[in-house]
């Protein structure tokens, strides 16, 4: 017997993994994984990292944006080139300065038409696979962010609150297949679900081949899923399909809010309705 | 020790790489699997209790940075660890070409995993349907991939057996 398991103690160990996981992923689905510890340990050790990661692609992304801008210059000597670098890197400098300026003032104004409480996170890490759409944020329990809770920005609606540590939350993004918004189409007021897919990018589900659907409709957020305040922008309709058979009718959504280029974001909590609706 | 410390940085380097870094390359919405390619590594040249440990330790890790629910990553990378195992003893692997014919099928298991995983526990609708496209995309570019991180964890293992070499 010993020798048995000491002849298959990989593909046993492996097995026993294999038995775990299944394990994690039936408490998981079932609700039942609260505070699990390797989680915090894992985010905890990462949580620094990543923002000085984050803070080395931002870091590339400027650099690569100061390239472009500098490539037109190949040609001119030695020391414009060098003076004009300068003042591009002091100027991209300022630029970013400015627009983090405005970014700010623009969440704060936002901020004062919700009224509950909003807390504003960066957000320091992707997705790291192609196949969820998420990111991390640098604000957890510890700062008031709790499981369910909107993240948003003054553009719209960025997603919602998955998972939650002391010191990061993990936030299930709009695109993501596994997401669903209640929405309305501003105009005509019928209802949806915007769901992210692998193949269509963000879609608008459930609407009846009877509603008057074009393109260029806004979607609002409806409220009634109790998570997003209501009127939040959502995205717009780009491309409306009705197929010869089925109830509903095929819509492709353009979100209001990239994602990737969101750098800064508010949390609220499902009480926090748009005082401009 | 040393070896075990190295891939524990590996490990981390390609986490972090891969949920900040990774995101600028121009491939689209495809995020290169640099832990798929070391959970392979380890199933192919690091048959062992501790690398099957850290290949549902990988796997876990990118569930609890990116993955709606827990444990679906690290079901795969599991699963991949052990195909990998089973598949070593019947190949002989020195020359890159199969090097990444081997982690192309490897992401192939991963992704048909993920699919089942994700059928089973959350049901989204019409899922499967883009699936098949991000798998195709997904192997490619960590076959792409492989052979030049192989070489740098070769490369690592060599300069730590021979730093524990002159320490004895």
């Amino acid at each position: 017997m010993l020798a048995f398991l000491r002849k298959n103690q990989v593909p046993l160990s492996s097995f026993c993994c294999l038995l775990l996981s299944i394990y994690i992923l039936t408490a998981a689905a079932r609700g039942q994984l609260k505070n699990e510890p390797l989680s915090a340990v894992l985010m905890w050790i990462l949580r620094p990292l990543q923002i000085a990661s984050q803070g080395t692609a931002n870091w590339v992304k400027g650099f690569q944006e100061n390239y472009d801008t500098l490539a037109g210059f190949r040609s001119e000597n030695e020391r414009l080139r060098k003076r004009i670098q300068s003042l591009e890197i002091e100027k991209q400098r300022l630029l970013e300065a400015e627009a983090t300026n405005l970014r700010l003032k623009q969440q704060l104004d936002f901020r004062s038409h919700l009224t509950g409480a909003a807390i504003t996170a960066t957000i320091i890490a992707n997705s790291a696979s192609s196949w969820f759409q998420s990111c991390t944020i640098d604000k957890g329990s510890a700062d008031g962010v709790l499981k369910g809770m909107a993240v948003v920005t003054p553009l719209g609606v960025v997603g919602q609150v998955v998972s939650v540590t002391a010191r990061t939350a993990k936030v299930l993004l709009l695109t993501d297949p596994n997401s669903g918004i209640d929405v309305l189409v501003q105009r005509t007021r019928s209802r949806g679900i915007v769901s992210g897919s692998l193949e269509n990018g963000t879609v608008l589900k459930y609407v009846k081949r009877s509603e008057d659907i074009q393109a260029g409709d806004r979607l609002i957020t409806s409220g009634l899923d109790g998570v997003f305040p209501k009127g939040m922008m959502v995205g717009a309709v780009i491309k409306v399909r009705k197929q010869h058979l089925g109830l509903f009718q095929f819509i492709e959504v353009l979100p209001a809010v990239q994602s990737a280029r969101v750098e800064e974001v508010l949390v609220v909590g499902a009480q926090s309705d748009a005082k401009r609706q | 020790m040393r070896l075990f410390l190295l891939y524990f940085v590996v490990g981390v380097v390609s986490v972090l790489l891969q949920t900040t870094l990774l995101h600028l390359l121009p491939i689209g919405p495809i995020v290169p699997d640099l832990i798929l390619v070391l959970c392979v590594y380890l199933g192919l040249y690091h048959p062992s209790v501790g690398a099957a440990l850290g290949s549902f330790l990988l796997g876990y890790s990118v569930d609890i940075v990116s993955s709606p629910i827990l444990g679906l990553n690290a079901f795969a990378m599991s699963l991949v660890f052990l195909s990998v195992y089973f598949s070593s003893r019947s190949i002989w692997l020195q020359n890159p070409i199969v090097t990444s014919v081997v982690v192309l099928l490897a992401a192939v298991v991963k992704g048909a995993a993920l699919v089942l995983v994700w059928a089973v526990f959350l049901s989204v609708e019409g899922f499967w349907i883009g699936a098949a496209r991000y798998i195709i995309m997904e192997a490619l570019v960590a076959a792409v991939l492989a052979p030049m991180v192989f070489a740098l964890l070769r490369r690592g293992q060599n300069y730590v057996e021979k730093f524990r070499a002159a320490a004895q």
